[in-house]
Parts: structure tokens; sequence; C-alpha cells
């Protein structure tokens, strides 16, 4: 590859798959690695603001390792945690985080047991900057192979809800509304499905590129595509608004506490059951189908019938000037 | 879900009424019929929605120049890189016109020979960014009417740093839309009129055109039924033989537009000749800074030495045609080949108002 590095190149879309399959020479296919009866996954953390309504990057580095475990069927056990942390960096903060990293672990029931810790020159980058890796192990492995026709697509919340809301922040939009971030591990909603008999096949938590790059990925170089029913996708008001007015999707707007679920069909209907009886899977809704019709694509369709491509994002979105 | 946050413009029975009247307008009518608009964000509308897909064949829902870093000149973009490149300043603008190609670079590609760009999302945060940083900041200063107000009423009303200033590259969406149908480069049947724009602008202006060029004007919303009612009202004068402006986002739109952002705009820039990107000089089409507020002027306060040469759009690039609704970017020979969102080639595939990246986005499902 050519050229240089581009932040886009770190927006999660297509740009991101690029670099892993061409520079790293990477399979993306899924969240952990699957080792005989062991998950490994791995996860480098930096947002800003660093403390952001409902959560902070030290929740958000614990969950996002967490759920990506989840993601293959695995209970997650055992994280480590590393940190990069900008010369002049306040140790309060550094405090906060930790103690929040630590309730996180709590809530998800895994344990942190190593770390390191490496201090650089401030460059004004976000002050610091958190890798976690994690071990779990499969109870169930959920590896995508064999997803097949009329397969159900199930998404566990409402989407948009982390972008929208480290976007007002961040930007001080100062849109005035009850908006946080969904940032929380998913182990109480997802490990009785993994725990349970349905016949669940694919799991993916729609974080960077939003809910479009997640489908994407569930079906890139797929001999199977996707039908998806805009009118089904659970979308907060506060959200709606804000991706009206800054022109931006909520499909492309990232989530931090959600999962996409692809399940046999006879199966969708009680795993939303079981999804709803949870506080963090009662908009859990069936969004849409598996279809053999267009492989690798995702086909959204309009309450009125239209069909358009939901596209793989390139970067990220950015807000139309007019 | 959505469904029912949206309601009515989103109502699956209503949609279906207002398609089957208009495909009984196009029966009556019996003959092609095309609806230009000029805003991106209809564009967006139109192709997120597949809605030309719900019309009759007959009925053509074209793209004309509505997306403003589309239409911002090479010559612009040029000018303030190599400036930017010789003297220590530091460039701001808004995500999508960082990447817009220039000649050979754009401001983002231009990081790599050392320019210093930052992206923001408002003038306001650029304003910010002059009160702490030591050197000169200049706002790449560019959208139409909708985007030219809300800036002028930031300028005129808060203290600004003496290291900031703006390079005006602001475009008037009537008068541009006037002159180009003066001059036979875009002709229509029909015109959306642009709902954000018209917002500041209102519509009296737009009066002139529909009884000039004798064009039923509809300034229309963005959600779907909005478009598909406005479509409905533009037919309906055709039939009629009817050439006079309507109002179909009355929720939003005042005819006589906004006239506190109107005097805000007044104080702060006045109209001139501007370059559009592929189309030339035109009439009175640009906003640029007034006397009042030269400090803040970049063009004045700085030497900004315009190329002789400059290259609108690179050879087999057929973003000119697109932008003025001539050629869809499907007839272009780079569209998707070469020219992708990742690698934009021209203007168009670019910004989510950009007609060939929303083409390109809304994909193909054969």
């Amino acid at each position: 590859m050519n050229g240089n590095i581009t932040i886009d190149h770190g927006s999660g879309g297509k740009l991101t798959l690029d670099l892993i399959e061409n520079v790293f020479k990477a399979d993306s296919g899924l969240d952990s690695a699957i080792l005989c009866d062991i998950a490994f996954t791995t996860d480098s953390h930096s947002v800003q603001p660093l403390f952001f309504k409902g959560g902070d990057i030290g929740k958000l580095s614990i969950s996002g390792t967490v759920n990506d475990l989840l993601c293959v069927g695995a209970k997650p056990l055992y994280i480590s945690s590393a940190f990069i942390i900008e010369d002049g960096f306040s140790i309060k903060s550094l405090e906060k985080i930790v103690e929040s990293m630590k309730r996180e672990a709590e809530s998800a029931k895994v344990k942190i047991v190593c770390g390191d810790t490496k201090v650089i020159e401030n460059k004004n980058s976000g002050g610091v900057f958190i890798n976690t890796s994690g071990i779990g192990k499969i109870i169930k492995a959920i590896d995508g192979s064999n997803v097949q026709e009329g397969d159900a697509v199930i998404v566990t919340g409402t989407i948009g809800d982390h972008g929208f809301s480290i976007l007002n922040e961040r930007e001080k939009f100062n849109f005035k509304s009850n908006l946080s971030s969904d940032c929380s591990n998913l182990v109480d909603l997802i490990m009785p499905l993994i725990e349970s008999d349905f016949n669940i096949k694919f799991m993916r938590d729609p974080t960077r590129g939003g809910l479009a790059m997640c489908l994407n990925e569930l079906c890139y170089k797929k001999d199977y595509g996707m039908e998806i029913y805009e009118e089904n996708i659970p979308i907060r008001k506060e959200v709606l608004g804000m991706s009206e007015i800054l022109g931006i999707e909520p499909c492309y707007s990232a989530n931090e506490g959600k999962m996409v679920i692809i399940a046999d069909k006879k199966d969708a209907g009680n795993i939303i059951s079981v999804l709803k009886k949870h506080s963090l899977g009662i908009n859990s809704e069936i969004i849409g189908s598996i279809t053999t019709k267009h492989p690798s694509k995702v086909v959204m369709n309009t309450a009125f019938g239209t069909k358009r491509i939901l596209n793989m994002p390139v970067s990220d979105k950015m807000p139309r000037i007019c | 879900m959505l469904q029912n946050i949206k309601n009515v413009y989103y109502d699956p029975v209503l949609i279906k009424k207002i398609v089957s009247k208009i495909k009984k307008q196009a029966d009556t009518l019996d003959r092609e019929i095309d609806i230009m608009h000029v805003c991106g964000t209809h564009e967006n509308s139109i192709v997120r929605f597949g809605l030309r897909d719900l019309l009759p064949e007959s009925i053509k829902l074209r793209a004309g120049p509505g997306c403003p870093v589309c239409v911002t000149s090479t010559r612009d973009i040029d000018a303030i890189i190599n400036f930017a490149l010789k003297n220590d300043v530091t460039i701001m603008s808004f995500g999508d016109m960082l990447k817009v190609p220039g000649s050979e670079y754009s401001f983002h590609s231009a990081l790599s020979l050392g320019l210093d760009i930052k992206m923001v999302y408002g003038v306001e945060d650029a304003i910010k960014e002059a009160e702490i940083s030591k050197k000169e900041i200049i706002f790449f200063s560019v959208g139409f009417e909708t985007t030219a107000a809300p800036i002028a009423s930031i300028l005129s009303e808060v203290f600004i740093p003496d290291n900031f200033s703006i390079y005006s590259v602001h475009k008037f969406t009537p008068n541009g839309v006037y002159e180009l149908l003066k001059s036979g480069k875009i002709n229509a049947d029909g015109l959306l009129l642009p709902g954000h724009a018209s917002v500041i602008s209102g519509l009296k202006v737009y009066e002139k055109i529909a009884d000039e060029f004798h064009l039923a004007s509809v300034a229309s919303g963005f959600e779907p039924l909005d478009i598909l009612v406005s479509v409905y009202m533009i037919l309906q004068q055709i039939i009629d033989k009817k050439s006079v402006v309507e109002n179909e986002y009355k929720r939003t739109v005042a005819y006589e537009g906004n006239k506190k952002a109107l005097r805000y705009m007044d104080k702060v820039f006045h109209l001139d000749d501007s370059i559009w990107r592929g189309l030339g000089n035109i009439a009175n089409s640009g906003f640029f800074v007034n006397e009042q507020f030269k400090n803040i002027d970049a063009s004045y306060k700085f030497d900004i030495v315009y190329p002789e040469n400059y290259i609108e759009h690179k050879k087999g690039c057929r973003c000119a045609d697109v932008i003025l609704g001539n050629a869809e970017p499907k007839d272009c020979p780079l569209f998707a080949k070469i020219c992708t969102p990742s690698n934009p080639i021209g203007p168009c595939m670019v910004s989510d108002e950009g007609t060939c990246k929303n083409v390109y986005d809304a994909g193909s499902i054969e």
C-alpha cells in the first residue's frame, strides 16, 4: 500500500479494513480468536473526552474487550491492561479511570491480572491510551460458520447513542438532552444466550463504524447478504434529532453496549423475549434477515417499499455543511 | 420505531397515495418532465429513501449545483494551500472541504507537504483556536447562504483575535441558479427549491427565476413525503401551465426569509462575481467580506497569489456535467473505478452532499 496513514484508517470503516487486509495481512473475521476452548482478544482505547456521559475510557477499556470475547461465545475471565500516559497527566484523573476499570471488571465478573505502564512526551494527544487484552473460556463457539438463508438479524437496543453523545460533548454542540453513551459490558445480557440452546450463529458488537459497518462485516466476502428493515431499527428520539440536524445517519454512529446477533429464525422470537427481560436489552428488535439473493450486500428496505445498499462507511461521517 | 418517531412524513399510506397521484399527473402530461433540485441534502434524501424508484419513468429528478464544496474552485483551494505552505499559518475548515481535491493537492493531502490544517465544526471553533494559537488562523469559509448567515452572525457578534481571518468562498444559490439558467448551462421544466437555503433567503428571490424561465418552482423539505408532495405541486403547475414559486416547506421556510439572518449577512458580506468550479465566473454569485470587516478578510490581510493555471476537473472527470445535471455519475468513466470516496478524483465524490458520493453510497443491488 502507498501513501500515509490518515485519521480515517482508524475510523473502523473500509479504510481500516484495507489496512488489516493489505498491511497486516490478517483476517478481520471474528472479534476474538478461538484457540481450542480459549477465546483471546485485544483492543486499544482512545476516546475524547476521557470522561463522558455514561462512562469513561476506563469503563470502555474493560467493556469493549469483554464484549469482544462474548461475540465468539466465550465467558470472559481475565483481562490485561496496558497504559500509555502523556507526561503531565493528572494522577487524580488516572485514579478515577482505574477505579472505573475496577467497577466495570467486577460487573463483568472478570479479573484484571497483569498490566504495563509507559509514559510518553506530552503532545496533547489526549492524555491516556489504554490497551486491554482478554481471555475467555469458550462455552459454545460462535464463528459464523452456519449462517443460512432466512436467519434472523437482531440488534439488542437503540443505535448510535455512544457516537452522538460523545460528538455532542466533544464538539460542544450543546444539544440539550438526556442522551448518554451506552458504554457497558454485556455479560449479563449475552451469557444467558450463550448458555442456552438457542441456535446463535454469529455475533458482533457494532462499535466504530456503527451498525452499518457491523452488518457489512458480518456478510463481508460471504455467500449471503442481508435484508434490513429501516422501520425496525431501534433509534432514540434524541439521536434521530441530532442525526437530522448534523446530517449523519444513526447507522454510521458508534455503539459501545450493543450486540448484533444472527440466529436461526425459529429461535428469534424467544431470543428477543430473553433479551427484553434485561434492562440492557429492553429495546431489542429483529431488524432483518439473511438472504442469498445478493451475497455480501446489506440492503436497507424503507417502510414504503424502496431499497438501497447500506454501504460500509469509508471514514468517519462528517456533519453536512448546508 | 423510526416510523413512529418520524410519523406523517414517512407514512407508507400517504406516500402510496401521493405516488399514485403523481402517476396520474405523468399520464396527463404524457412527456418527459425534468425536475432539478439544487441542494445536496435533497440529493441525499432522494437517494437514501430511494425516491426515484417511486416516480414514473417520465418524471426525472435531477441533481443540480447544490453541493457547496463541489462548486468551490480549485483556484481558491490552490491559492490558499500555496500561501499556507509559504507562511506560518493554520488553515481550518469543515471536514468535507479538507478532502476536496485541488489541482494537485487537497488541504488534507497537503498534510504530507507540511501544511497545518485542522478540521472544525464551525467558525467559532476556529476563533477559539486563534485565541490560544500564536499562528495566523485562516478559516476557509465555504457554503451557501445557509452557512454564510450563521458565520456572519458570529463574526459580527463576538470578539475576533488579531490573528484570525476568513477566506470566503461562500456562494449565493439564487444568483448562481439564475445565471446558469440564463446561460443555458442548466435547464429544466421545474425547480425543487432548496429547503435549508430558503430558510435564510426566503422565496421572493426565486420569483424572477420562475417567471423568466417559466419554471414551476416549489421549496421543499427533506423528508420523503415533503419531496414527493413538492414533485406533485411542480407537476400540477406544469399541467395548469403555471410557473410560480410555491412553498411546501411552510413549517420552516418563510416567504420573506429570515430577516435577522439577512441583516447579518448584509453587514458582513456583499455579493460579487465568483468562480464556480468548472462553471466559470458567475455574476453576483459569491459572498465577499465587506470593507468594514477587512481586518478579518484573509484576501485583504495577506498577499494571496492566485495561480495562473489551475485544473478544475482532471482528465476524464465529469463532475462539471454532473453538477449541472447534464450527466449522471455512471456516465463518468472514472466513477466507482478510480474515483471512490477513499480516493476522490472529482469534488462530487467527497461530501455526503455530492451527487457521485450519494450514488456511490447507495450502491447497486444487482
